[in-house]
């Protein structure tokens, strides 16, 4: 191997790190307090929508043998399920787009605690 | 502009090639004709009297009527033949934008549904047989294609590396999308000799009786779903 400068004008390579000595001292990066907003992730819903009625549907058309005219019930409730909660998602998307506050409302959205949390900015 | 290129070409022709220079510019032709573009407050027209009475009734009108609103098109009627399923069914067979061409595709099979209903109305000796049968062919479609919608897809789901077919709920709209698809794809898929309205005629009479290819596959779909209903709580939502 030809040897070059440039080999040597990195850190020196002769070996890893040395562990840490306890007690490690605390260096403080960012200020310790909370920010004054909330994010979004506690709003995701941990279940998919309509799983029950889809499970009921299934159970018919295997009894059925997959004809729907005899599951009309369970197609319906379905699908009344799905609309549903489609319609509840949109209502829910817009306002929460908007911020509206609803007043007396106990279930509020990330969107509109922020907009509460911006207008009344919590105090040190 | 077409008409002018046309005869510019018609012009090109008539001289044989040495005794005009050859011309290096590449005429540019268009087999559809450009949609003309309305700014983005321009509202779609509601041209259907169901429409306007709901728009009536939900007293949203005098919230539009100040807008400016688009020239309907020239397959936008108010007249009580205009079908809006038809349309749509017309669309998708449409190619190249050869409406006149599709609209008359569709027509035939219309006619064709209405002959083989009207032998068999004949046909049938008692009069509760012959209540029974459907002649008119736009109920037929309609029907072919609520038997042919499914109410499930499968989405491919990626989790832990492996991609898992997710059972879950189906939008109206991609519903009705995918009925005309499978009854056109199983129309497109005959002899060479059976010509498109016949089949597409045999296709929707298959469909509403709820047999037929598309209404298996439907099924098919229907089983799929069945068969992954583990995964089902994988989707997020």
């Amino acid at each position: 191997m030809r040897l070059h400068p440039i080999l040597f004008a990195g850190p020196p390579k002769s070996g890893a790190r040395s562990p840490q000595r306890e007690p490690v001292p605390f260096k403080m990066l960012l200020p310790l307090q909370l920010k004054k907003t909330v994010s979004g992730k506690g709003d995701k819903l941990k279940e998919a929508a309509c799983m029950q009625e889809m499970a009921v549907m299934f159970a018919c058309f295997k009894k059925s043998d997959f004809d729907q005219t005899e599951c009309l019930k369970e197609v319906a409730a379905f699908q009344g399920c799905y609309k549903e909660y489609n319609d509840r998602m949109t209502t829910q998307r817009e306002q929460g787009k908007k911020g509206i506050l609803v007043p007396g409302e106990k279930k509020l959205t990330h969107r509109q605690l922020n907009q509460l949390l911006k207008s009344f900015p919590p105090k040190k | 502009m077409s008409n002018h290129i046309r005869h510019l070409n018609k012009c090109i022709l008539r001289y044989p090639s040495y005794t005009l220079p050859r011309i290096s510019v590449v005429l540019q032709t268009r087999e559809y004709s450009r949609p003309t573009s309305f700014p983005d407050f321009f509202q779609n027209p509601i041209f259907r009297k169901e429409d306007q009475a709901k728009l009536i009734e939900s007293s949203e009108l005098s919230k539009i009527a100040a807008l400016p609103v688009k020239p309907p098109a020239v397959y936008e009627t108010s007249s009580v033949y205009h079908d809006p399923l038809v349309n749509k069914v017309i669309n998708h067979v449409m190619e190249k934008g050869n409406k006149q061409l599709a609209r008359n595709l569709v027509e035939k099979a219309f006619e064709n549904i209405k002959r083989s209903q009207i032998e068999r109305y004949h046909l049938a000796t008692t009069p509760e047989a012959k209540a029974k049968i459907e002649l008119d062919p736009k109920k037929i479609l309609h029907k072919a294609i609520a038997n042919s919608k499914p109410l499930l897809q499968l989405q491919p789901i990626k989790r832990g590396g492996i991609t898992y077919q997710v059972p879950g709920p189906i939008t109206e709209k991609r519903s009705l999308f995918l009925a005309i698809k499978w009854l056109l794809e199983a129309t497109y898929e005959k002899e060479r000799t059976v010509h498109f309205p016949k089949q597409f005629a045999w296709e929707l009479l298959d469909a509403a009786n709820n047999t037929g290819k598309v209404v298996k596959k439907k099924q098919d779909l229907h089983r799929q779903c069945e068969a992954n209903r583990a995964y089902a709580h994988y989707r997020w939502q």
